[in-house]
């Protein structure tokens, strides 16, 4: 239990600690470099919590794909000497709002949804293996499965459409 | 968790951690051995019998060699962007079966990780993080040529990781399973991998050295272009851990062929009479490979960048994607008559 | 071969008169020894325009100046040919000393581009009309013009200087101790080596970001400046390549030279005749034999002599030698720039060292043979080495040679590479001035030695190879083709050697060589290498030119590029084969 415990608290730490990097960071690239670190301290997470299908997906979308997708961008481009823009005025009141409204509904599906105190259920056998997340995925979530798909494929025609320049006419 | 799996934890990470050191330092020496034969070269010759002690001399020379870093490079990614790549390639072979014996009472399995029931996306994961490194030393370098190195490193390895991803799909469909050891189990039951998939196998060997950005897809390092890519300013010790990251890859995506492919640490009656034999099995198919990726080097010039894009959008991925189909058709067929 | 192919494409039919066609701009150069015809400069781009497009002299050759200070004159001398082959045509023009202004024939040769550069920095003669007028040898901000009889070097310059103490005090100091960062690691307080920006380069950029072309409109892009060189390890030597790349794709190229220039027509003014034959061996280092034969024909010329038959025969079989040695390494490293890990270069070598053997038994020396005489040669074949040759090149070269043939030619990935890459078409060759392999890949047949022969090219029975894409495929395929018919020649030479003198009179250390002026010009293994001297009956030359192939054929080089990729640059260098020694001069 204990090295359980000293487990969890060092990659709580981990993790707490990359996210505020990411939002404090001046330079874009370290802020990506933060994001990585917080999505490959998730990743151990669900090792341990015995789903070690979704910590290799988590690793390979989020901090293998998706993440070396954004270094790209931002090497190219040169973003990380680009000066912030102008803030929106109502974006951190907003944020504010946004951040105590998040709190209440966590405090409330801690407090009135879940019994307190009572152990969590154990993981069924199987549970969070590929075959399970696999049946799962193909047969009660097909549809979303599909429209997600779909999405991401329109997303990719927005960016090449985005990258032209209109074309002037005569 | 008993003291005995600890240390047998210990004792097993410390073995393939010296394993795969020597394993880079001589196959620097394989290497410039071999490729100086391909030659008309003697190669090294001179430290040590027949220039044995050459890897040393290197490493010598490399430590004491000053270590210089850019006035205007990033210092803290500059520094870590060397150990950034060298520890993706040497944990991914913890998944690696090698076989198990039985000893002090207890079955050893040879392999770090034991038999992880996702082996084949551990590896899938640690691939696609080890483009990191290369990336970051180009950025953090603050050089023009670096920074095409790296740009160009992670657009070639994202492309073929996908075929390489895919290639991974028909193996683990006729083993049913993401598990190596049931891959290598269920080539020991019918035949090598390599026979019944053909494509797979072509597919992952040429996606493997891009994604080890080998010979003639060495974009990323280009000497002729970018003189040496995105590890054009290092000097010392972290242009040793480039290397080191760069041959230890190789020695594992030869582990990864040999284990999905042809047939791991298994050998026809060999291993079956004597399991301990596992792992000399496995050196042997890695030493072979790994004579082919050398050959390839000494033979063919270098593609262009636009070349190998194309390669590997237009030709490696629709490839690997008619094989999982025609896998997964066949595989249907002879379920319907079974 | 029979009679009328041996000479097939002279025109004689067509007498040239500009003086006629021009009475009131051209005269006939009258001068003792001297040929051709003066134009006046006023009227010069109607005249060449007259000249290219009615005489049909489409190749202009070598344009150089010569500095007449006695006269106070500066004077422009254009050498032009027909691509039909045929002996050439000079003209001339002339400039005040003072007021250095001559209209730029750009418009007309592209390929005097490099060379009006040259003039222009080297003898500070103004090319007016000159798109990029740029110093190209010298650095910007050097002060004067080098090559301008009144111009004093910077530590001595005396009278009739070869024979004189260099420092007549015995005071020597390097200029190396008056440099402010002699330690190479001391920089003035303010100084940032990464911030640092040559000033003189802003002209470099200025005109490369003037070139872009090419762009695609429909992507809005950075265009990013790179630098390959002058520390590169695919420049084959000092050469730097400013190129501005979008995305992977070159939109502008500059080539900048100059790192390895040491005046070589100054020295050579200098030295006395026969003192520079050594120092053209150091021209284009790879094929020393070939630059002794075009300066040994200039002077030859000057003198009028000739070579004894055995010593004729002995040139061409040391010039074939050298330019299979030539294309063969050229090869080599050519493959090496695509990115063939030094195999085919090794392989190449292999057989270059065979060849150097003979250089080295016979000349003394592997590389900087210093072979050539005015009227001979300087040693005999020494005994075994005749048929050392005649084994080289009977059995084991045309075998090596259909070798490299078999690996290469049909490899995929070289083939990929370099089909329709970096291409020059006919018109596009003839313009820019190319010539040797790269004009031959073309397809303009275009062989010195057939088309305006000389030495005793002949007699012997050869084909000019020549490819029609002019792409860089076929730019490799030529030079396989050339050291097939090299081979060919060197059988009937080796053949045929006859007995007798190498060296017509009696070996002199000093020659004598009459007022008047020369252009030599041979068919080296890299293009037209030609030599224009002027003696006015001195010791030593008083004007000394090179026509470097290696430098000019660079040209065509951005044309070659552009809208390639940046792996091309690389590639596309390789296959003009370029000598630093020789581009820089």
């Amino acid at each position: 239990m204990i090295p359980d415990l000293i487990l969890f608290f060092g990659l709580a730490l981990v993790a707490v600690a990359s996210a505020i990097g990411l939002l404090l960071s001046r330079s874009a690239v370290y802020a990506a470099l933060n994001l990585i670190l917080n999505f490959t301290a998730i990743a151990v997470f669900y090792l341990v919590l015995d789903a070690p299908f979704l910590a290799l997906m988590q690793v390979t979308v989020y901090a293998g794909a998706i993440m070396v997708l954004f270094l790209f961008v931002i090497m190219l481009l040169g973003a990380e000497k680009l000066s912030t823009g102008p803030t929106l005025p109502y974006q951190r009141p907003l944020s504010i709002l946004l951040a105590v409204i998040l709190l209440l509904e966590a405090a409330y599906a801690l407090f009135f949804r879940s019994s307190p105190g009572a152990p969590p259920a154990p993981a069924l056998a199987g549970f969070g293996s590929p075959q399970a997340i696999g049946e799962t995925l193909f047969s009660a979530y097909l549809l979303p499965f599909e429209v997600v798909s779909i999405l991401l494929l329109a997303a990719m025609v927005g960016a090449i459409v985005l990258t032209k320049k209109p074309r002037r006419r005569g | 968790m008993d003291l005995g799996l600890w240390i047998e934890w210990i004792v097993k990470a410390i073995i393939l951690i010296v394993v795969l050191l020597i394993g880079f330092m001589y196959l620097t020496y394989m290497e410039r051995k071999f490729l100086a034969r391909f030659q008309n070269r003697y190669g090294p010759n001179r430290a040590g019998p027949v220039g044995l002690l050459q890897p040393m001399a290197d490493g010598i020379k490399l430590i004491f060699k000053e270590e210089v870093i850019p006035k205007q490079a990033d210092k803290l990614i500059f520094i870590l962007a060397p150990v950034i790549t060298v520890i993706p390639a040497w944990v991914i072979l913890a998944v690696i079966p090698l076989g198990s014996i039985q000893l002090f009472g207890r079955t050893i399995d040879f392999s770090l990780a034991g038999d992880l029931n996702v082996g084949i996306l551990y590896i899938m994961a640690v691939t696609s993080i080890s483009v990191y490194g290369i990336v970051l030393a180009g950025w953090s370098s603050n050089n023009k040529y670096a920074l095409l190195g790296g740009i160009r490193s992670s657009a070639q390895m994202i492309s073929y990781e996908l075929a390489l991803g895919l290639a991974f799909v028909g193996p683990a469909m006729m083993a049913s399973s993401l598990s190596l050891a049931r891959i290598v189990e269920a080539q020991s039951k019918t035949v090598w991998f390599a026979v019944l998939q053909p494509i797979g196998f072509v597919v992952f060997l040429v996606a493997a050295l891009a994604e080890i950005n080998r010979s003639p897809f060495d974009m990323p390092e280009a000497e002729q272009e970018l003189t040496a890519g995105y590890h054009v300013e290092y000097s010392g010790m972290k242009f040793a851990m480039f290397m080191l990251t760069e041959y230890t890859k190789m020695i594992v995506v030869s582990v990864i062929a040999a284990t999905l492919f042809l047939g791991g640490y298994h050998f026809p009656f060999l291993t079956d009479r004597w399991p301990w034999l596992g792992p000399l099995v496995l050196f042997a198919k890695v030493i072979i490979l790994l004579f082919g990726i050398i050959w390839v080097r000494a033979t063919l010039p270098r593609v262009r960048y636009d070349q190998l894009m194309a390669l590997g959008w237009k030709v490696m991925l629709p490839a690997a994607l008619l094989n999982v189909f025609i896998t997964a058709g066949v595989m249907y067929v002879l379920g319907m008559i079974a | 071969m029979d009679e009328q192919t041996a000479v097939p494409f002279i025109d004689v039919t067509r007498e040239v008169d500009l003086a006629a066609r021009f009475p009131e701009a051209v005269i006939v150069d009258v001068r003792k020894e001297y040929e051709g015809y003066i134009v006046n400069r006023d009227r010069l781009i109607e005249v060449a325009t007259a000249i290219r497009d009615e005489l049909g002299y489409d190749y202009l050759s070598s344009v150089t100046g010569v500095d007449y200070l006695p006269d106070g004159v500066m004077e422009v001398v254009y050498h032009v040919y027909k691509m039909t082959g045929g002996p050439g045509l000079v003209f001339k023009t002339q400039t005040p000393r003072d007021e250095a202004v001559v209209p730029s024939l750009v418009p007309v040769y592209p390929g005097a581009d490099l060379q009006e550069r040259e003039a222009w920095d080297l003898l500070g003669i103004r090319f007016e009309g000159h798109p990029d007028l740029r110093r190209i040898l010298m650095w910007e901000g050097f002060a004067g013009y080098p090559l301008r009889k009144d111009w004093q070097e910077a530590y001595f310059e005396e009278e009739g200087k070869p024979f004189k103490n260099r420092w007549p005090d015995g005071q020597v100091y390097r200029i190396e101790d008056k440099n402010p960062y002699e330690n190479n690691v001391q920089y003035p307080a303010d100084f940032i080596p990464e911030e640092y920006e040559p000033e003189n380069d802003a002209l470099l950029y200025d005109s490369l970001k003037r070139s872009i072309r090419g762009r695609d409109p429909e992507l809005e892009t950075d265009v990013v400046m790179v630098n390959m060189g002058p520390q590169h390890p695919s420049t084959h030597g000092v050469f730097r390549i400013a190129v501005a790349l979008e995305g992977e794709k070159i939109v502008a190229l500059k080539p900048v030279m100059g790192y390895l220039h040491r005046n070589h027509e100054k020295i050579g003014e200098r030295n006395t005749f026969l003192q520079n034959m050594p120092y053209t061996d150091r021209l284009d280092y790879l094929s020393s034999l070939s630059n002794n034969f075009g300066y040994a024909l200039a002077v030859e010329k000057l003198m009028n002599v000739r070579p004894p038959e055995r010593a004729e025969y002995l040139r061409v079989i040391m010039a074939e030698l050298t330019r299979i040695s030539n294309h063969i390494f050229a090869i080599g490293t050519f493959l090496n720039d695509l990115g063939a890990y030094f195999t085919p270069a090794l392989y190449a070598i292999k057989e270059r060292e065979l060849i150097l053997d003979i250089f080295e038994a016979t000349t003394g020396s592997r590389m900087m043979c210093n072979y050539f005489r005015f009227g001979g040669v300087t040693r005999d074949l020494p005994e075994g080495i005749a048929e050392k040759i005649h084994r080289l090149v009977y059995d084991r070269l045309p075998q090596k040679v259909d070798e490299l043939d078999l690996y290469l030619t049909n490899n995929e990935i070289v083939r990929s590479r370099t089909e329709g890459v970096g291409v020059l078409t006919a018109e596009q060759a003839i313009a820019y001035s190319a010539a040797g392999p790269v004009l031959r890949a073309s397809g303009v047949p275009y062989d010195i030695r057939r088309a305006d022969p000389y030495s005793i090219y002949d007699r012997f029975e050869f084909d000019v190879a020549v490819r029609y894409h002019g792409d860089t495929y076929d730019r490799y395929l030529i030079r396989i083709d050339e050291m097939r018919q090299s081979l060919r020649i060197l059988q009937q030479a080796i053949k045929d050697l006859p007995e007798g003198s190498i060296q017509e009179g009696k070996p002199q250390y000093q020659v004598r060589v009459p007022a008047g002026e020369a252009y030599g010009r041979v068919e080296g293994p890299k293009g037209e290498l030609g030599y224009y001297v002027i003696s006015n009956g001195k010791p030593n030359p008083w004007r000394y030119h090179v026509r470097a192939p290696s430098f000019i054929n660079l040209t065509g080089y951005e044309t070659m590029c552009v809208g390639n990729k940046v792996a091309d640059v690389v590639a596309i260098l390789g296959s003009i084969d370029i000598v630093l020694g020789e581009t820089d001069r």
